[in-house]
């Protein structure tokens, strides 16, 4: 069973406002149904708004996984209320860890750095390659999760063991950490390069304790400033 | 006029940080580059771009936590840096410029929390009349461009109607790539280093030794 041309381009698109209307009581749920009525057949409209006022949040990149099988189940009536709840329990933290994992902490850290270094080396080629790369995953993810949550209905959860989680995330964490020892070639060859070892070490020191970001960024302010007044 | 074009446009691309899309456009060394563009010196776009980025490289936005505004951050440091250069020295300038970034990715933080709070409202209100979720959801659009226009335009006002006084410090190009090395790379180890990646870190860094000095 295929989702059709159509209703696939409807919520990809629909998937680029998932997080649009984000608040702290609802998280992303008002996205959720607003992307489920996008691609649900009409005769299945009425039914949806009243079924899904339930707190709902996943990756942004990955709720199309779910938005796919939650509209199989309903084309086909193949799941009680019960367990469809019980799924998108489920598959929704299942869902927002990998996509934590894979984009949040993997792939975009280790494309900004590629980012970073190309671009002070080589100028624009560099950024605007890490943003063609990034986009062409985060698509695939979102149009690719949509067929597969559609094909596999409740059994999309499985696609988490998938090469397209794994093999990628240990790619970009070899490309982040080969990109990390390559931010060296940023520094210049004075005496005031010597600077970013003291630097480096009290923010490993703070992100290691988990400081809160807030302080972070004051404790940067603060260094900055010690820094433009020496 | 120029601050007032910027107003809009940072506030359009940092729609991208949630509320459409997530593209990546709105990182800073990705607006860097736009910005760069836009005021026509591409380079001094993505150096600021760049430094911004470094030093916003972990904010994650996982779960329910909401980081300092990085994308926020790059966005105005750009704009003030091409607002103020023309009045003073590149080094007055890049110096204003991080200074108020760094301040506003505080302020576009709490404003952020602000706007989701208000976003409380909209589900309210669909919870109320469940046949509105496309408006009440799609108002959030709105919510977040206020947000946006409310934190960028006091920063670039600022840059554009107060002049830089003669005897404001400096930052040369040079001290901040290297602010921002020393916060990036303490991210990055944050983030990458693991047993399994260390070769790939010490191979990094011979290849990064070898590039500078030639």
């Amino acid at each position: 069973m295929r989702l059709g041309i159509a209703r696939t381009v409807r919520l990809t698109f629909a998937s680029f406002f998932i997080q649009t209307s984000w608040s702290f009581s609802s998280l992303q749920t008002l996205g959720f149904v607003f992307n489920l009525l996008s691609g649900a057949r009409r005769e299945h409209q009425q039914e949806l708004q009243s079924i899904y006022p339930k707190i709902f949040n996943t990756h942004p990149y990955m709720a199309s996984y779910i938005i796919g099988a939650i509209l199989r189940t309903h084309d086909e009536n193949s799941l009680t209320p019960d367990r469809i709840d019980r799924f998108i329990l489920i598959a929704q933290t299942s869902f927002a860890t990998a996509g934590d994992l894979l984009f949040w902490q993997t792939i975009r850290p280790a494309l900004l750095l590629c980012a970073v270094i190309l671009g002070l080396k080589i100028g624009i080629a560099g950024p605007v390659a890490a943003f063609i790369a990034y986009n062409i995953l985060h698509l695939y993810h979102r149009i690719h999760g949509l067929c597969d949550g559609y094909e596999k209905g409740a059994d999309v959860i499985y696609v988490l063991r998938s090469r397209r989680f794994t093999l990628v995330q240990r790619v970009f964490e070899f490309l982040g950490a080969f990109a990390t020892g390559g931010l060296i070639a940023l520094a210049t060859t004075d005496f005031h390069a010597l600077l970013i070892v003291p630097l480096c070490l009290i923010f490993v020191g703070l992100l290691f304790k988990r400081i809160a970001s807030v302080i972070i960024i004051i404790i940067a302010i603060i260094i900055t400033l010690a820094i433009v007044v020496i | 006029m120029i601050a007032i074009g910027a107003i809009i446009l940072g506030s359009l691309m940092l729609l991208d940080k949630f509320a459409f899309g997530e593209f990546g456009i709105s990182q800073p060394i990705m607006a860097g580059t736009l910005l760069g563009m836009v005021f026509g010196d591409i380079p001094s776009g993505i150096l600021v771009g760049a430094g911004l980025q470094l030093i916003f490289l972990g904010g994650l936005p996982i779960g329910r936590d909401i980081p300092p505004d990085g994308p926020a951050a790059g966005i105005i440091a750009c704009s003030v840096f091409f607002i103020a250069r023309p009045g003073s020295s590149t080094g007055q300038s890049l110096a204003l410029a991080l200074l108020l970034a760094l301040i506003a990715s505080i302020v576009g933080g709490a404003l952020e929390i602000m706007a989701r709070r208000f976003n409380d409202r909209l589900f309210k209100n669909y919870k109320q009349h469940p046949a509105c979720v496309t408006r009440n959801h799609l108002l959030g659009l709105l919510t977040a461009f206020i947000r946006n226009v409310c934190t960028i335009a006091p920063f670039l006002l600022i840059a554009s109607l107060v002049p830089i006084p003669e005897q404001f410090p400096s930052l040369s190009p040079e001290h901040f790539i290297i602010i921002g090395i020393g916060i990036g790379s303490a991210h990055a180890l944050y983030l990458f280093s693991k047993r399994a990646t260390f070769p790939y870190i010490v191979i990094g860094g011979l290849c990064g030794l070898a590039l500078l000095v030639l």
